[in-house]
């Protein structure tokens, strides 16, 4: 789908030119623009000279014959108005030509980066993102996941934009101009840009040191809003304490940390500046004596040394220009790693090449029994969440698995739908290992709730077939009725295509999580997996869901996490886990038998054990 | 022709990318601004004497070097260059030497002003009541306000000085062109109106360039943030490729956009060297003819070379700071605007500090409404004793949550009085009564730092041993013992790195430390795993004891064991008594507690929901 030019390896920098390599035509032709707008630009320049010289010559004809470029010698015997109008002439158009190729190459140019590089750029990492598998997801948080895609992509723009591009234009411009000023004077050149490696020297030395220090400064401010945004979220907490003097002093604390911090730049940036611009009024100075006593001696012309002047004044910008090439180099290859990591990053869960399709053809033949055979799983960190679990789960009974925080329920349930791979051991489904089959398959037909609900912003309706967009509106109402949403959707003013935005409708948490059910239910799926869904929800919210999720689960293969006796009484048989190994399994009736962890979490709920039906919670305070 | 020196504005920190947007120049805002840089009138006052001075430097060196060229090179006297260029070089370092002032005061007094702003800002907001935070977004507010300060920034630091440097520049090289030569000042004269109508257009255009840009690019962000942060949802429905689709459709938008904006100043750039070069063109020929005609000095033509480009140089910089201006007067208005705003109610003028409280709290026919017209509590009456605990149960919406907010005085009651030790709140300040209240929030909210950090919230002065026996008391040192820095753990932005149950125990030790004589307490909805529920609920069991605590109960070991149960509907208390007296009446009451308890136990433990 995207082409893949980008090889898997080697280091940034080759693969940025690689990358740059790939808009090479479009490059080129920015390049010529370049060279033809210099030359105009030159041109220009020289032809005002000349005209100085011209009328020098035409007041006194002592002072020297202006010297005609070779396409216009024979301007050289006209009248000194008629020359004067034709040079005239000449700048306009040449003013003219300037603008609109000097248009055309900043479309070109904007057209390379906005429309082609960073585009496909961003498609291809967000591609990639999007397939990536959950241990990577895990390992890097989302706000750096998602500058990859944003930030990170425009600094690897930047390479072929601030860096090929602009590079490239600086030497041809620098190279232009030296070779028009050595043209001119080779030792007044010489003299004029003595004071240049200066300005190239402190420049360097200033971005080096300014980086670390707008970076600091950057972290400070960061800080600092975080305080803010941070006292305002707990502003409860500040009020009920009665501590806003102490929280004003903890902010005003990063507050004057930033201006501190600030000062510094403040100072450096200032001199820094300064110096830079009177290195060039140096060479400036240097011109003016050394050009003055050249054109004192007739070796020079005045107008060349008012050209020269001005060539010299864009020389110097170019200088600090190079300074930022350098500088955009280095953030680009920092942004690029980044992008590249993404780019590299295996997909550790793919289809095998021969995989078994579960919708055809034997979709209906499947029963939809389950194992766990020797289940053993180990996170990246080399945390063993799962050692040795195994456990039957026949087609169309409900298993609840019940477990401590961090005891490896939703680890186990998110080997189903092979959101990670076991480490050793299988997971199989009517006797096939969940490798065999192709993944998206696999995932269509496991159904999954999690504990907390994530919406997208979009209606409803798009919501709930999720899993098949653009599906029927008759099938979206059977899901919601099923998940017992139908009623409350009817009621909104919009209906199904109520948008669910920040501004859209304020959702419970009840209904997000039967809009979460009907979701699962839509795509009609074999297995139901139910991360604990009532966990977030009180007393009253939490029946409601209850009977919607009896009603979903029917005749299907449901595995859920449950802390709650009220949920855990659905299933038909209910393992515990603790530290990732199965401690107890059986009905409600055999664990409550056997007085261990299950016993104890059903009598903390207050739930009226069998045998002594009054003996509520008594023990637990 | 180019002069090396430009006054340009000055670099700023990175700013958020915002939507910009613009207000005419309002004599009020600047006034205020102005007063903003009072404290730092020496300040101000030097950089006033610095910008004129500027003024006068960067045509004066424009002027020199003309002048050096077109007197003594021209006329090949030594002695003559020699002198100029000393006389440059002085003039350069004279004018190099007060940039260097003229840059950092500027900053600085930048810097100072936003810095002062950001305070002033804070410190308006914490007084500000909690009706305030319950209308507004914060989070959008927080984001505004510091892109807002910004902009200001700029207006105080930039446009003002920068446009004085400029202007007085424009105004010195015009006075030495109409001496060098009045009617060639003409031409100059007639082309500065079309620059500047060209600049502001621009400016325009490019303004609204910038929203559409910074509005697309925030719709893309949002779409990947959506995609991130659903990576479960999307994987597991198999929406790969349907996501990567509109993702690559937004993307487009996006690039379309950026090329419009990219487009404009693809135009304005020519745009602005063809203006130069038209403008040489026609000083060429005219002044060429005029010098020809003897009318006019060579010298002359050649000072308005230099003269001129100081000149048109100005305009596009003072069109951008006006520019700057316009959308700093949008930033100060609305920063203005929400340092105006009136906080909806204060603690009473007359109001005592009461110190030692003994933790009688009574309710007088209390009714409320968070907005006019939509009462949420009505005619509440009850008597809390002190060291009695109150259970406030009842169905979501039902008011629990405002009756705690009363008696915390987060907000004040619509009509009726509520009472402690029989004082009306209303006639207690905020503070006493905050110092000897604890509440623990839903959400258990605890501020980035350490776990000691956020105990001390409840008293500031404690030491670590006062800390480690309120740890005692609520029989937790352990738990907090057991984490990898102990007490000094790192707790992340919101909380991060603590688990609900640990969460939930730190804003008790927190609670616990303050000694508060009235404890309010909305429990969590979120269940921990058993283990650690029984040890937070008995934390909470000896929080609570001896103090008058309301709980805002979800579980039922804490409504057992209240001394009252007020059971709340709709806002009116609907029944009252012990858990015991409650049960009896078969009320309300008990069918929340069948709900709650057993409320599926129709489902006898083994029979399945299969069996359906």
């Amino acid at each position: 789908m995207f082409p893949s030019a980008l090889a898997p390896s080697g280091s940034p920098l080759r693969r940025l030119l690689q990358l740059t390599w790939r808009y090479r035509a479009a490059c080129l032709q920015v390049f010529a623009f370049q060279i033809i707008l210099l030359a105009l630009a030159l041109g220009g320049l020289s032809l005002t000279g000349l005209s100085v010289d011209v009328l020098r010559h035409a007041l006194d004809p002592a002072a020297p014959l202006p010297s005609w470029p070779r396409g216009l010698a024979q301007l050289a015997d006209w009248a000194t108005h008629r020359q004067l109008l034709a040079v005239g002439g000449l700048v306009l158009g040449m003013g003219a030509l300037h603008a609109l190729l000097g248009y055309a190459h900043g479309i070109q140019s904007g057209r390379v980066q906005h429309l082609r590089l960073v585009p496909e750029l961003r498609a291809q990492v967000f591609h990639k993102l999007q397939r990536l598998s959950f241990p990577f997801y895990d390992q890097n948080g989302s706000a750096s996941i998602i500058n990859r895609v944003t930030s990170d992509v425009q600094a690897a723009r930047s390479f072929v934009d601030g860096v090929m591009l602009q590079g490239g234009i600086l030497v041809l411009t620098l190279g232009v101009y030296a070779v028009f000023m050595l043209r001119a004077h080779v030792g007044l050149t010489l003299a004029c840009l003595g004071a240049t490696p200066l300005i190239w020297v402190l420049t360097r030395r200033f971005s080096v040191w300014a980086q670390a220090a707008y970076q600091k400064t950057r972290q400070l401010v960061d800080e600092m809003v975080l305080t803010m945004s941070e006292g305002i979220h707990g502003i409860v907490v500040t009020k009920v304490f009665g501590r806003e003097p102490e929280e004003l002093a903890r902010f005003e604390k990063r507050n004057r940390a930033v201006v501190d911090q600030q000062q510094d730049i403040f100072r450096r940036a200032s001199n820094f500046t300064a110096a830079v611009h009177f290195s060039s009024q140096i060479n400036v100075a240097v011109l003016l004596g050394y050009g003055g006593l050249l054109v004192s001696q007739r070796t020079l012309t005045l107008g060349d040394l008012i050209v020269f002047a001005n060539v010299l004044t864009q020389f110097a910008g170019q200088i600090s220009a190079m300074a930022r090439v350098v500088n955009t180099l280095q953030q680009s290859l920092a942004g690029a790693r980044r992008v590249f990591d993404v780019l590299d990053a295996p997909i550790d869960i793919r289809s095998p090449e021969r995989a078994l399709g579960m919708d055809h053809p034997k979709a209906e033949s499947l029963a939809g029994s389950l194992r766990f055979e020797h289940v053993h799983f180990a996170y990246p960190n080399g945390h063993l969440a799962l050692s040795d679990v195994s456990f039957e789960v026949t087609a169309g009974t409900c298993l609840a698995i019940l477990g401590a925080t961090g005891a490896g329920k939703s680890t186990l349930l998110s080997l189903i739908p092979r959101f990670y791979d076991t480490s050793a051991g299988r997971v199989t489904i009517d006797g096939h290992d969940v490798r065999e089959f192709d993944v998206d398959t696999l995932r269509r037909s496991v159904g999954v709730v999690f504990q907390q609900t994530l919406l997208f912003k979009q209606s409803i309706a798009d919501n709930i077939a999720f899993g098949h967009p653009g599906a029927a509106r008759a099938d979206i109402e059977r899901a919601a009725q099923i998940a017992g949403v139908h009623d409350f959707i009817q009621r909104l003013p919009a209906g199904y295509d109520s948008l669910l935005a920040e501004e859209g409708v304020n959702l419970s948490g009840g209904q997000r999580q039967r809009l979460a059910l009907a979701r699962a239910v839509f795509v009609q799926p074999r297995f139901l997996i139910l991360d604990d869904p009532t966990t977030a929800l009180d007393a009253h919210t939490e029946s409601d869901v209850l009977t919607a999720m009896r009603a979903v689960m029917r005749g299907r293969t449901t595995l859920m996490a449950a802390n709650r006796l009220s949920t855990l009484r659905f299933a038909d048989r209910i393992i515990v886990l603790e530290r990732g190994q199965i401690i107890e399994q059986g009905t409600h009736s055999e664990l409550m038998a056997v007085r261990g962890l299950y016993y104890r979490t059903a009598r903390l709920q207050g739930v009226v054990d069998e045998a002594r039906p009054q003996a509520l919670t008594e023990q637990c305070v | 022709m180019s002069q090396a020196v430009l006054e340009k504005p000055l670099p700023a920190p990175a700013r958020p990318s915002e939507v910009v947007a613009q207000r005419p120049l309002d004599f009020a805002i600047i006034r205020r601004l102005v007063a903003c840089t009072r404290p730092y009138g020496r300040l101000r006052g030097l950089l006033l004497v610095l910008v004129v001075l500027r003024s006068v430097q960067l045509p004066g060196m424009a002027w020199l070097m003309a002048s050096v060229i077109s007197g003594p090179i021209a006329d090949h006297d030594f002695s003559g260059i020699a002198l100029g260029v000393v006389l440059f070089l002085g003039w350069s370092a004279f004018t190099a030497g007060c940039f260097v002032y003229r840059s950092r005061l500027a900053l600085e007094l930048g810097e100072a002003v936003v810095s002062d702003l950001r305070r002033q800002i804070y410190e308006h907001l914490l007084r500000l009541p909690m009706s305030y935070f319950k209308r507004t977004e914060v989070g959008r507010l927080i984001g505004r306000v510091v892109h807002d300060v910004d902009s200001v920034r700029s207006g105080v630091q930039d446009v003002f000085f920068v446009s004085v440097v400029q202007c007085g520049s424009m105004l010195i090289s015009a006075v030495l062109m109409v001496y060098y030569d009045w009617q060639l000042f003409l031409i100059v004269l007639g082309m500065a109106p079309g620059l500047w109508a060209v600049t502001r257009y621009f400016r325009k255009l490019s303004s609204v360039a910038y929203r559409a840009r910074s509005e697309s690019f925030a719709r893309v962000t949002a779409s990947l943030v959506e995609s991130v942060n659903g990576i479960r949802e999307i994987q597991s429905f198999a929406r790969q490729d349907h996501n990567a689709r509109s993702f690559a459709r937004l993307i487009d938008e996006h690039a379309q956009i950026n090329m419009h904006s990219h487009r404009l100043s693809a135009v304005f750039q020519p745009v602005l060297i063809f203006n130069g070069q038209f403008f040489l063109a026609v000083l060429l020929v005219l002044g060429g003819y005029q010098v020809l005609g003897g009318r006019v000095e060579l010298e002359a033509l050649i000072q308005f070379l230099f003269l001129s480009t100081a000149f048109f140089s100005a305009i596009p910089i003072v069109g951008e700071q006006y520019n700057q201006a316009l959308t700093a007067m949008a930033g100060a208005e609305r920063v203005f605007r929400l340092l105006d705003t009136r906080p909806d109610w204060e603690d009473r003028a007359d109001a005592k500090d009461f110190d030692r409280i003994q933790g009688h709290v009574e309710f007088k026919s209390v009714g409320f409404e968070y907005e006019p017209g939509q009462p949420v509590l009505h005619g509440i009456d009850f008597t809390a004793l002190p060291g009695q605990a109150v259970a406030l149960v009842g169905p979501t919406g039902s008011g629990k949550t405002t009756v705690a907010n009363l008696i915390a005085k987060l907000y004040l009651p619509t009509s009726g009085a509520v009472l402690i030790d029989g004082n009306d709140l209303s006639h207690m300040t905020s503070r006493s009564l905050h110092r000897q209240i604890a509440c623990v929030t839903q959400q258990n909210f605890l501020f980035s730092g350490s776990v000691l950090d956020n105990i001390l919230v409840g008293r500031p002065e404690a030491t670590r041993e006062q800390v480690g026996v309120a740890l005692d008391a609520l029989g937790v040192a352990d738990i907090i013992e057991g984490l990898p820095g102990g007490v000094d753990s790192k707790v992340g932005e919101r909380g991060v790195g603590l688990s609900i149950g640990q969460r939930q125990i730190v804003c008790f030790a927190r609670a616990m430390l303050a000694d508060p004589r009235v404890v309010i307490l909305d429990e969590a909805t979120s269940s921990v795993d058993s283990v650690t529920e029984a040890r937070v609920q008995q934390a909470l069991f000896r929080l609570l004891l001896g103090r008058t605590s309301f709980v805002v109960a979800h579980r039922l070991s804490t409504i057992v064991h209240a001394d009252q149960v007020l059971v709340l509907e709709h806002g009116c208390i609907v029944e009252r008594g012990t858990h015991a007296e409650l049960l009896d009446k078969n009320g309300p009451y008990s069918r929340l507690y069948r709900q709650f308890v057993s409320g599926q136990a129709e489902l006898a433990p083994n029979t399945s929901a299969r069996s359906e």
